[in-house]
């Protein structure tokens, strides 16, 4: 530790500390400009010049200088205010201060600076800048002429986001910063520059000419994408959530997002929400009032509750407590143990690989576990779409952390691109050969960890793994023993090593068998249990792990997802009851699942859209987003996060927890749940792993509960798939600006990824005599869809990737839920 | 930097073969990004964009980052150059003994800008800070070749004996 001494107070802090820290550690701000205390230093603005006694009173930039022992800081003096004053002058020099129109005031680090030390007029005068502005990107306004140069755009991008998008072009007073070529902005689009930028030069369009900023009010929440679980907070004005605002001291993450939580929020305020319930009536769906369209649900339920014929498939992107009033709805109203969400496969890997495993449905690592790893391997690079915040914390940990990072895949991504990945390409579907196969070289190897023998089912477990031996799979996955075998024993032998897999509906392959493949091989390397060790589970929607905590899918003989669908074929399901799901779009099997449906002979369907699965609907009833409601949900890392009502619900839309809850009030007879506060409660009663939780715990930080864990080694055999000769490997999965289908409803996604394509390799693009944009027909055997071509360097040959979000040509009218689909493609 | 091609290909037609023997030459070393950049437009006279994408791919560096380096230094070409390229000092001293007049004359009389290429890629026209050798100002070069005390009567000159070499 450091002692110092800051504006006459004393302060002790670690070694290596800048003095700016080592001040706001005391509770004394300096002002920055280029300052980020996510970003390298960098001390390029000279805003948060000091005075340190022992250097004679020189002036040094807090931000970047380390403490020193018995040091003595001035943070304002006369001549500290007057040096900030010029650098505060040389700036506004360039810069066209049209603040007015500049949707960055009041939010503006120049602005409130200048207005801070009282910089009202300037001794030097020059022209301005006369940079063109970029107003044809949809996503991000970029002004130069606004620009301070403080290099927090670039150095973010390059940093954390590991794209690169930005540099400064030319030097000295010609310097800009801007992209390659000095052309449009082509990128990722994940706001974090706009975040970052302390000026006007980066705005997010879609909010341009919206609000002044002072004038909205700010609402904490959770983004309601995917299970990385990043809090934001949503900038609200006349029951409207008109952006996202930048909070660097929201989540683990630092207020970062990607380009759903940034940019894909509109579907909030979407003038394509439903409004009012609808009935179908003479084969049309009519606007209806709520007490007809409840009286209906209602009345049909309660017969269908006599039959016995009623099941449920629920999203879950519902909060805990209305997944909670749902399953009371379920169980106690109905009497029906017939509920699933995601298709079933979708969390089978926590829900049942993972149970028997560890004893819980969850993973046996948290995300914070990333960056404090020695060696990471990712079991597919699509880790990086499903769940981009998470990519940053691996791009941290690469960079920052010399985090060892191994990739698994069938494709190359951006992960792979990290400096010092290590790529293993596998054949399609391989993937729980592969990881027996490491898991066996431990076993043949002698690296196997003393202390595994004493797990239950080790025995067995080794057993079972005779011939999965490299030598024996490695043709069949595609590797050579070598490799296998060398990624095995680096695995073993870093200090600390994590797996991560990516869940979700259009990953099919990542199955229980696989789960469980991963927690083999992390008891038997000694890599469970530990800091920085385990196998992190990502389930893919914002709420999924709290969907399996509170097992939302069958248990005690109920029918899971797939069963519910053969039983609307069948006629043994009479009455569905949909709230969320859109399985017409992403359940396997398209034509199965609408030829199901259409048996059905009651479809109630509650969403925020008319999605396709609505449309099929007898009645429909409108919900309300994760804006209009408060609740908590569960991310990946299993943090249970507050969720804040933002807006009132839009139109005449009620909160699933409010309909649910009448229902099963009616149906059951017993009281309601009165809030979801009160549901909270009785699930920390009732699910071990929340125990002690209160809303009032949970604050705005939300907790990260770490359940109870008993390792077993579970048998789990893998299987390659039987490659039909003269076709491609098609792969589904998700596009890095989408999730699930909502964000389907947000502008910032639509700009940028409007419709599905299929991505091909160069060499079968060249083969096929394909080019970027071309129509192609994708067919299997299942069905055919007509996909446009994306050609890049990410697909190995044979292999074709297509994201599984869209409803136009959607990708499961020719998947059916197996690893690989076989297709051919033609022009 | 006056070993340009003789021909100058439109910039999709660019051979990579060259590129990609200058790149396997440094590939392992570290900090290679300048010298591949150096040796590319030794190669091809300038840097075209097609090497700039693939420099970025096989180094693994951001295009951004190559941009950002290749602006930042005045060595660096992102456009094909002129067989002859007229470099005229503009420094103090060339300034006081009347370079702007200089300047002035060989826009008008070649009918490019600072740092611009004539559309048959003959010459190119800079204006340099110093050249250093301030005693012979105005000073301008025509590639190697020096000529001091310049007049405007000797652009012309100049501009006729050029015109007439073969490219
Ligand atoms: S939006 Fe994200 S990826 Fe795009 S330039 Fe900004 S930081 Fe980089
Ligand atoms: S655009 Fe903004 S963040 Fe980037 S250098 Fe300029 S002022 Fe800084
Ligand atoms: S979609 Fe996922 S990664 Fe992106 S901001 Fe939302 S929670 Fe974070
Ligand atoms: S904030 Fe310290 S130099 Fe910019």
């Amino acid at each position: 530790m450091v002692n110092l001494t800051i504006d006459d107070k004393q302060v002790t802090v670690p070694k290596n500390t800048t003095i700016f820290d080592a001040a706001k550690a005391a509770g004394i701000r300096i002002p920055i400009l280029c300052h980020d205390k996510k970003l390298n230093p960098f001390g390029g603005c000279r805003m948060c010049l000091v005075e340190v006694e022992q250097m004679k009173g020189r002036q040094i930039p807090a931000c970047t200088t380390p403490v020193t022992e018995g040091m003595i800081v001035r943070t304002m003096t006369d001549e500290i205010a007057k040096a900030r004053k010029l650098v505060l002058e040389l700036l506004l020099l360039k810069h066209p201060v049209d603040c007015p129109v500049c949707d960055a005031a009041g939010d503006c680090d120049l602005q409130n600076l200048t207005y801070e030390y009282q910089v009202n007029s300037n001794r030097f005068t020059d022209e301005k800048f006369h940079h063109a502005i970029d107003y044809d990107n949809p996503l991000i306004e970029r002004d130069m002429n606004r620009c301070i140069h403080c290099g927090k755009c670039a150095r973010i991008c390059d940093e954390i986001v590991s794209f690169g998008a930005y540099t400064f072009i030319s030097r000295g007073i010609e310097a800009k910063m801007g992209t390659q070529f000095d052309g449009p902005l082509n990128c990722e689009f994940c706001g974090s520059c706009v975040s970052v930028c302390p000026v006007g030069a980066l705005l997010a369009r879609p909010f341009k000419f919206k609000a002044r900023w002072w004038a909205m009010d700010k609402v904490k929440s959770v983004c309601s994408y995917c299970g990385t679980g990043c809090q934001l907070t949503l900038g609200v004005k006349d029951n409207k959530v008109l952006t996202t605002i930048y909070d660097e001291n929201q989540g683990f993450h630092n207020g970062q997002l990607c380009t759903r939580g940034r940019f894909a929020y509109q579907f909030v305020n979407s003038d394509k929400r439903l409004t009012t319930p609808l009935m179908k009536k003479n084969g049309a769906l009519v606007e209806v009032t709520w007490d007809e369209a409840l009286n209906a649900v209602q009345q049909r339920l309660a017969s269908a509750k006599t039959a016995g014929d009623v099941a449920g498939l629920v999203t879950p992107r519902l909060t805990n407590e209305e997944l909670f009033v749902f399953k009371k709805l379920f169980k106690d109203g109905l009497g029906s143990e017939n509920y699933d969400h995601s298709a079933g496969y979708a969390h089978s890997a926590l829900s049942k690989g993972a149970v028997e495993s560890i004893g819980v449905a969850a993973s046996s690592a948290v995300i914070a576990d990333i960056q404090k790893t020695g060696l990471l391997l990712v079991v597919k690079s699509d880790a990086y779409e499903t769940h981009p915040v998470v990519g940053f914390e691996i791009n941290l940990g690469v960079k920052r952390k010399d985090v060892d990072l191994r990739i698994i895949s069938d494709k190359k991504g951006k992960l792979t691109k990290l400096p010092g990945a290590k790529t293993y390409l596998n054949i399609p579907g391989t993937e729980t050969l592969l990881v027996n196969a490491l898991a066996k070289t431990l076993v043949d190897e002698n690296l196997v960890d003393a202390a595994a023998a004493s797990i239950t089912g080790f025995e067995e477990w080794k057993k079972s793994l005779d011939g999965a031996a490299p030598e024996q799979v490695a043709g069949i996955c595609g590797l050579t023993a070598d490799e296998i075998k060398t990624l095995a024993r680096d695995y073993v032998k870093a200090e600390k090593a994590l797996l991560l897999l990516p869940l979700g509906l259009g990953y099919p392959g990542h199955t229980k068998e696989l789960a469980q493949a991963l927690f083999n091989l992390s008891f038997a390397a000694g890599k469970h249990g530990k800091e920085g060790c385990g196998v992190l589970l990502l389930a893919e929607k914002n709420n999924s792990q709290g969907a399996v905590d509170l097992g939302l899918y069958p248990v005690a003989g109920g029918k899971d997802a797939a069963a519910i669908i053969d039983g609307c074929a069948a006629g043994s399901i009479k009455t569905l009851y949909v709230a969320g799901e859109n399985l017409v779009v992403s359940y396997p099997n398209r034509k199965k699942v609408e030829a199901a449906l259409d048996k059905v002979d009651f479809l109630i369907v509650q969403d925020l859209f008319l999605s396709e699965t609505a449309a099929l609907a007898d009645v429909v009833l409108p919900a309300c987003s994760f804006a209009e409601k408060e609740g908590t949900f569960t991310s990946a890392g299993k943090a249970v996060q507050k969720v804040n009502r933002a807006i009132k619900p839009v139109g005449q839309a009620k909160s699933d927890f409010e309909i649910f809850n009448t229902l099963y009030v009616n149906l059951s007879g017993k009281p309601a749940v009165a809030d979801p506060k009160a549901a909270f409660a009785e699930i920390t009663a009732s699910v071990p792993a929340y125990a002690g939780l209160t809303y009032e715990t949970l604050g705005d930080a939300g907790v990260v509960v770490v359940p109870a864990m008993t390792p077993k080694f579970a048998v789990a055999p893998g299987a390659a798939p039987t490659a039909e000769v003269g076709k491609m490997a098609l792969v589904t999965g998700s596009a890095l600006y989408h999730c699930g289908t909502m964000s389907l409803y947000g502008e910032g996604p639509m700009h940028v990824c409007p419709a599905g394509y299929v991505e091909i390799g160069r060499e079968d693009a060249k083969r096929l005599t394909v080019q970027d944009d071309d129509l192609v027909t994708v067919t299997s055997a299942a069905g055919a869809v007509k996909l446009k071509v994306k050609v890049g360097s990410r697909m190995p040959e044979g292999v074709v990737f297509a994201p599984y979000h869209f409803a136009d040509q959607s990708v499961n009218s020719i998947a059916s839920g197996e690893s690989v689909t076989w297709v051919t493609i033609s022009k | 930097m006056s070993n340009a091609p003789a021909e100058q290909l439109p910039e999709e037609e660019i051979d990579l073969a060259a590129a990609n023997e200058i790149i396997d030459k440094y590939l392992t070393l570290p900090g290679n990004l300048m010298p591949v950049l150096q040796g590319i437009q030794d190669e091809y006279g300038y840097v075209p964009k097609p090497t700039i994408d693939l420099v970025a791919e096989r180094l693994n560096v951001y295009p951004s980052q190559i941009y950002g380096v290749l602006t930042f230094y005045a060595q660096f070409h992102l456009k094909p150059r002129g067989r002859f390229i007229i470099r005229v000092c503009v420094g103090t001293a060339c300034h006081v003994s009347g370079a702007p007049r200089i300047v002035e004359t060989f826009f008008e009389k070649v009918g490019i800008g600072h740092a611009e290429t004539t559309p048959d890629l003959r010459f190119t026209f800079e204006k340099v800070a110093c050249l250093g050798a301030c005693g012979m100002a105005p000073l301008a070069m025509v590639n190697d070749d020096t000529f001091g005390k310049m007049t405007v009567q000797k652009v012309d000159d100049i501009i006729a004996e050029y015109s007439q070499r073969p490219m």
